[in-house]
């Protein structure tokens, strides 16, 4: 074969099979030398695209290091979910969560049910037997055994080492005060969501789908400061059931709100339950009176009277009420429970806690004039607060005199007691109705909510009444001495049966103190309270919830760091005086 | 020339695989360092959560009140034994000559013997 001449290359000098070869591959008439060079380059440029997304993914990895991965490591937690630490207004603990840990069995791994069984019992002789027996032979993938164990009997089961079953970690609720606070803080279920309280309202507020999302896994949230002051719940549940055994009465309820931010810094309601405990809170003997219950408030309502009366400019404390006979209403006659049988000024009505006087004040200014003060008071619809739990008041569908006559001295109108120590509240502070709050609330924030509903004198001539009720009316026993209280008492007749019970009476006692200078509001009210030998036979407010609001105030007001003012002039000199020179 | 290029590259190539697998060695072992710290942070957590919650079990107000009735002498303040400082008197005179025994002191170092009655000012009809 010749040597091809390489300026005249001729195809037909190339062997049959090159050629043939050469026309399937790339056709006759290609420059090799420049399809060589451009295929090299394509080849380049892919290696280097291939490089690039390595290279880019790297810098993607370098950058978010956190990926699925750690995600995962966190799941088992989900189990329980975790809520926020529950904080009294000093920061003391008022709920918390602890880690403990929960026994649970997959039944598709186990080999011996019945040797299982009898091993986990020996175990945890307070479960019944044949319970766990029943789970570990269901058909389910996943069934608990027991939640919450102690880390012994974790201990002992892992040494047993029965196939199939484990340990999942999961957030228990505590209540370290117990009973304390039971009512504002509710209670939670086993898989730690609120049904009650403050720990209901936490779910309600977007705790609920943060668990169903599995993220609340942390137990880094922003801890709940509730208003509540500890050391002044203490004091006043201490006070409370020494008083419901004393006077051997159903029950015992008080509670202490800031006048001038509507915070409630204290409220109990005894008989009560351990939050720990949650299956005491279905006895219906345990609700929270001051918000679940609603009751005829009996003369405390009279506050509200006097005030409307004072306010509507057409009344003034000078002015006077016959109140020398009882007043006739159809087949009614409404009598005076310490009757004088004259005609009486308003402190003295307010003193004397005058049927006759107050319902006859409230007939002077009309039915619809009462209707429209206790609406704008918040007495006739639901209080709202944080609490879920609340009751409807109890209004009369036709309101007529003989309603506003009954109404006026607190029968035949039920509200809420929180609800009406919000109104007596608004007419101590300058006549600013503040919605109660279980939250810490600033005084800045208090005034943006709050409603002028009276006049600052009609608050001012509120006041004085209140203080003289203490120095000279019904209320003697409740005068602490340094703390300038005011308060006004209530003894209303429980229904029973649909009639006003002779015997059974709930008794009541609103104190403001100081009286001059409004900080705070104290309610007390016994359910049926029974005379005893120091009462001389006496159920009324007088004789029982005032020295127990006494006692209380006397016990609570150093806590709040009140300051004791000794050797004060009488109210007449010191709040009129001062109400008179503006 | 090329040739020389080549070898620097390889050289180059080589020492950045050995320097690249150096900080992945590092950044894992950082890695496990930091994971080990986030479950001793969480456990410290939990434990300081625990402690806080038996602590604010001690710390009960009921539960001090009964320890308190149980053993010490002491009675609830009373409004008359808080007083502002403007009332405050001025300081006596010597009212203990300097070598004799501090009759406050020496009643302090002796609690056993202390009769509530002479600390701080519980006014009598409290007793």
């Amino acid at each position: 074969m010749q040597a091809p001449v390489a300026d005249q290359p001729t195809p037909a000098r190339e062997p049959w099979r090159r050629r043939l070869m050469a026309s399937l591959l790339y056709g006759r008439s290609v420059d090799r030398d420049a399809k060589t060079r451009a295929r090299i380059a394509l080849t380049v440029l892919i290696f280097a695209l291939g490089y690039t997304v390595i290279a880019m993914r790297l810098v993607m990895f370098a950058t978010a290091p956190e990926g699925h991965g750690s995600r995962r490591v966190i799941a088992p937690d989900a189990v329980a979910t975790a809520r926020p630490d529950i904080l009294d207004r000093n920061g003391e603990i008022l709920a918390t969560d602890v880690r403990t840990q929960s026994l649970f069995a997959e039944p598709h791994r186990i080999i011996d049910v019945d040797e299982a069984s009898e091993l986990l019992t020996a175990v945890m002789p307070d479960i019944d037997a044949a319970e766990p027996r029943a789970r570990l032979a269901s058909k389910r993938r996943f069934v608990w055994l027991k939640r919450e164990i102690t880390p012994e009997q974790r201990e002992q089961i892992h040494r047993l080492g029965i196939p199939g079953v484990g340990f999942l970690p999961e957030n228990k609720r505590v209540y370290p005060n117990g009973a304390e606070v039971s009512h504002l803080l509710g209670h939670v279920n086993i898989d730690n969501q609120g049904t009650a309280g403050i720990e209901k309202w936490l779910d309600a507020r977007g705790l609920a789908d943060l668990h169903l999302a599995g993220l609340a896994t942390d137990r880094l949230q922003k801890p709940v400061e509730l208003a509540v002051d500890l050391r002044v719940q203490h004091a006043l549940r201490d006070e409370l059931i020494a008083a419901r055994a004393r006077f051997k009465a159903v029950a015992a309820a008080g509670v202490l709100t800031d006048v001038r931010t509507g915070e409630v810094v204290s409220i109990v309601s005894v008989p009560d339950y351990d939050p720990n405990n949650p299956r005491e809170a279905l006895d219906p003997t345990r609700i929270n009176r001051l918000t679940t219950g609603v009751f005829e408030m009996g003369s405390t309502f009279k506050a509200l009277t006097v005030a409307m009366a004072l306010d509507s400019g057409k009344v003034s404390l000078k002015s006077a009420f016959d109140a020398s006979h009882p007043l006739q209403y159809g087949k009614f006659a409404i009598h005076d429970f310490h009757a004088q049988n004259r005609v009486l000024t308003v402190p003295e009505i307010f003193t004397y806690s005058s049927n006759i006087g107050t319902a006859r004040m409230a007939l002077s200014l009309g039915i619809e004039h009462h209707k429209w003060f206790l609406r704008k008071m918040g007495q006739l619809e639901r209080l709202r607060t944080e609490l879920p739990e609340s009751a409807e008041p109890l209004v009369p569908k036709r309101w007529a005199e003989l309603n506003t006559v009954t109404i006026a001295f607190g029968h035949g109108l039920s509200v809420a007691p929180l609800q009406a120590v919000a109104a007596i509240s608004a007419l101590m502070n300058g006549g600013r109705l503040i919605p109660p709050t279980f939250l810490k609330r600033s005084e800045a924030e208090a005034l943006a909510l709050a409603t002028q509903v009276v006049k600052p004198e009609t608050s001012e001539k509120m006041r004085y009444l209140m203080r003289l009720n203490v120095e000279k009316g019904t209320a003697t026993k409740a005068d602490v001495k340094g703390y300038y209280v005011g308060g006004k008492t209530g003894t209303s007749d429980k229904v029973i049966g649909g009639r006003y019970s002779k015997t059974k009476v709930l008794t009541s006692f609103t104190a403001v103190l100081p009286a001059d200078q409004p900080r705070y509001l104290l309610l007390i009210m016994l359910d049926e309270p029974q005379a005893t030998p120091d009462t001389h036979g006496f159920t009324t407010s007088g004789w029982n919830a005032v020295p127990v609001g006494g006692a209380a105030i006397a016990r609570i007001a150093p806590l709040l760091g009140l300051e004791p003012r000794f050797e004060l002039p009488p109210s007449d000199k010191l709040i009129l005086a001062s109400a008179g020179a503006r | 020339m090329m040739r020389v290029l080549n070898i620097c590259v390889i050289a180059a190539l080589v020492l950045a695989a050995a320097d690249v697998y150096t900080i992945k060695f590092q950044s894992t072992r950082q890695a496990q360092r930091v994971a080990k710290l986030r479950l001793e942070i969480r456990r410290e957590r939990e434990a300081v959560a625990a402690l806080r919650a038996e602590w604010a079990k001690l710390d009960n107000p009921a539960r001090i009140q009964d320890l308190a009735r149980r053993h010490l002498q002491l009675l609830p303040a009373d409004a008359r034994q808080i007083d502002p400082l403007d009332n405050l008197p001025e300081r006596p005179s010597d009212l203990v000559a300097v070598d004799e025994a501090d009759p406050i002191g020496s009643a302090i170092s002796k609690p056993d013997a202390l009769d509530r009655s002479v600390i701080g000012s519980v006014p009598a009809d409290a007793r």
